[in-house]
């Protein structure tokens, strides 16, 4: 494959991916591919093969079979890792770096490695350590030196980022950075491939998102589109004094009732059916107690289609 | 340039956070071999001698370098990728060769350092002299740091854990020390026993090292020994080019 065919392709290919370990298949013939430019998720519980499709990504892990392909290079020859490596900026779930080091000596050294001005203040900065380039590894919190392995990870300007749980650990102000940079990342037409098992972040941050559960991908879309898909109806619940449905609001949907609660099932928008509502109590003045309404989200679809709850994972 | 400069500053990281790490243990490494020299000085004759110790000198030298090579390398090497520290930096485009030749450097330099202690209470206690020609000296003490940094790499090649690659390196390193000649001269051993432990690369190496630094040998008379710790050098490359795992 010439140079120019390798980098008009896809950032990401890859095809019927397994991966055993002994008798557990951690990836069980996973296949998915990400265009340049794309946020892509993984997203699961732990141990649903995320982290393992990821290292077989980067050359981390040999795929029993199947094949990957980063920027039409294959992780697994020896020639074209050798390429892909400076292209190419990781950050693990398990990050270890020598517990003496200091922040400012892991920039530096990172930055010999790929060939790069050293620019340890700014990446410090970027990630929220700023002032702290003398601290070492040993006296940062968790969420500290996940903030350091990411500015690891971008330090060199690479063209793919793979990030494994990038938020884990880390409080709502590593969030925010991580997020941060991530929408920096997609200005600049980066592409990234991120797995979480927190739906928020998902939602948030990836344009396509794979559902993984057992090493499979169970479902792919934009998550917008996977909630349309999966996620089920809305629901408006209202508990009225002398309420009842009329004609005109049995036919938004279902209506049952529970006690002195009414629940309507509804497949139009949600909004429109609560108004509706709303107006015909009033219309006859009978006394809202309660009234709620519930959008389908993500979290929904990820129950309708895994059959269980994200959790925390096994 | 790249190439220099990640093996300048990989070097240089290596000495500030081994040294960290190892700052309490500092001490001892260097003070240790010191007081063995001292301890065994006395036993072995009733007294200081200067013969005892300038048989010492160079065999604790020696030992250093094969416990450097076992504990220093191959040890290491296993915790590192315990720790996941090796997973990271297989991901960055360094070559692999320079990770490996920083910690030779490191090692070499603190080999140096107990050398040099060595040989100074050596000649100030017991008029140790150091005659052979320098260059020849240095060769011998490169070779063997080569020899055993090569094969202490197969245990950190080999060894699933930390634990096990610490029990491999117990069981090589504390035995050779007192049957290669660095510490009990093996000729008080019955000659088929001597003959035999010679077979060994640690002792030909210390047998070689204290004949060209204070027997007055010349480097040509161990030909054959250094071809030998070559081919061993060699093999242990090989072996753990073929078996390393990063991951």
């Amino acid at each position: 494959m010439s140079e120019n065919q390798a980098s008009a392709g896809p950032a990401i290919v890859v095809e019927r991916l397994v991966k055993r370990y002994g008798d557990v298949e951690a990836v069980a013939g996973l296949s998915f591919s990400v265009p340049r430019g794309a946020i892509f998720g993984l997203l699961g519980r732990n141990g649903a093969g995320k982290t393992t499709t990821l290292e077989c990504c980067i050359g981390l892990s040999k795929p029993t079979s199947g094949s990957v392909r980063i920027l039409g290079l294959d992780p697994t020859s020896a020639r074209d890792f050798a390429a892909l490596r400076s292209r190419i900026g990781v950050q693990l779930q398990s990050t270890s770096l020598p517990e003496k080091a200091a922040v400012g000596e892991v920039l530096e050294l990172y930055a010999a490695y790929y060939g790069i001005t050293p620019r340890a203040a700014e990446m410090a900065s970027r990630v929220g350590l700023e002032g702290k380039l003398d601290r070492q590894i040993v006296q940062m919190s968790g969420g500290e030196q996940q903030r350091l392995a990411l500015a690891l990870a971008l330090q060199h300007d690479p063209e793919v980022v793979f990030l494994d749980e990038p938020t884990a650990g880390m409080d709502a102000f590593g969030r925010r950075i991580l997020w941060a940079e991530v929408e920096a990342l997609r200005a600049a037409g980066k592409t990234i491939i991120l797995t979480t098992h927190y739906i928020e972040e998902a939602e948030r941050l990836c344009d396509t998102l794979c559902v993984v559960q057992r090493g499979r991908i169970i479902a792919e879309d934009t998550p917008e589109n996977l909630v349309t898909r999966y996620g089920g109806d809305a629901t408006v619940c209202i508990t009225a004094d002398g309420f009842s449905p009329d004609d005109a609001l049995r036919g938004l949907g279902t209506w049952a009732k529970a006690k002195d609660e009414w629940q309507l099932v509804t497949h139009g928008e949600p909004g429109l059916a609560l108004a509706a509502v709303v107006t015909h109590a009033n219309a006859i003045s009978a006394t809202v107690r309660s009234l709620d309404m519930h959008r389908p989200t993500l979290e929904d679809a990820f129950i309708a289609v895994t059959g269980e709850t994200i959790g925390e994972g096994e | 340039m790249n190439v220099l400069r990640m093996f300048a500053v990989q070097t240089r990281m290596n000495f500030l956070w081994y040294f960290r790490r190892d700052g309490e243990m500092m001490f001892w490494t260097l003070a240790m071999p010191v007081f063995f020299l001292v301890l065994f000085s006395f036993a072995f004759s009733q007294g200081p001698s200067g013969r005892s110790a300038t048989f010492l000198v160079p065999g604790i030298i020696g030992a250093q370098v094969l416990s450097s090579g076992f504990w220093g390398v191959g040890v290491m090497l296993a915790t590192f990728r315990e720790k996941h520290l090796l997973r990271r930096v297989y991901l960055t485009p360094m070559p692999r060769w320079i990770f490996f030749a920083s910690l030779v450097a490191y090692r070499v330099t603190l080999l140096a350092v107990q050398a040099i202690i060595l040989v100074t209470v050596g000649s100030l206690l017991f008029h140790v002299r150091i005659t052979g020609n320098p260059v020849a000296v240095l060769i011998v003490l490169l070779l063997g740091t080569a020899t055993f940094v090569s094969l202490g790499t197969i245990i950190g090649a080999l060894a699933k854990t930390t634990e096990s690659a610490n029990n491999i390196a117990s069981i090589l390193t504390v035995p050779l020390a007192f049957i290669s000649d660095a510490y009990i001269p093996i000729d008080r051993f019955p000659h088929a026993v001597s003959s035999a432990l010679r077979l060994l690369p640690s002792t030909q190496f210390i047998d070689m090292f204290r004949g060209v630094s204070v027997d007055g040998a010349s480097l040509a008379s161990y030909g054959v020994w250094f071809a030998v710790l070559v081919a061993w050098t060699i093999f242990g490359t090989v072996v753990s080019a073929r078996t390393f795992r990063w991951v």
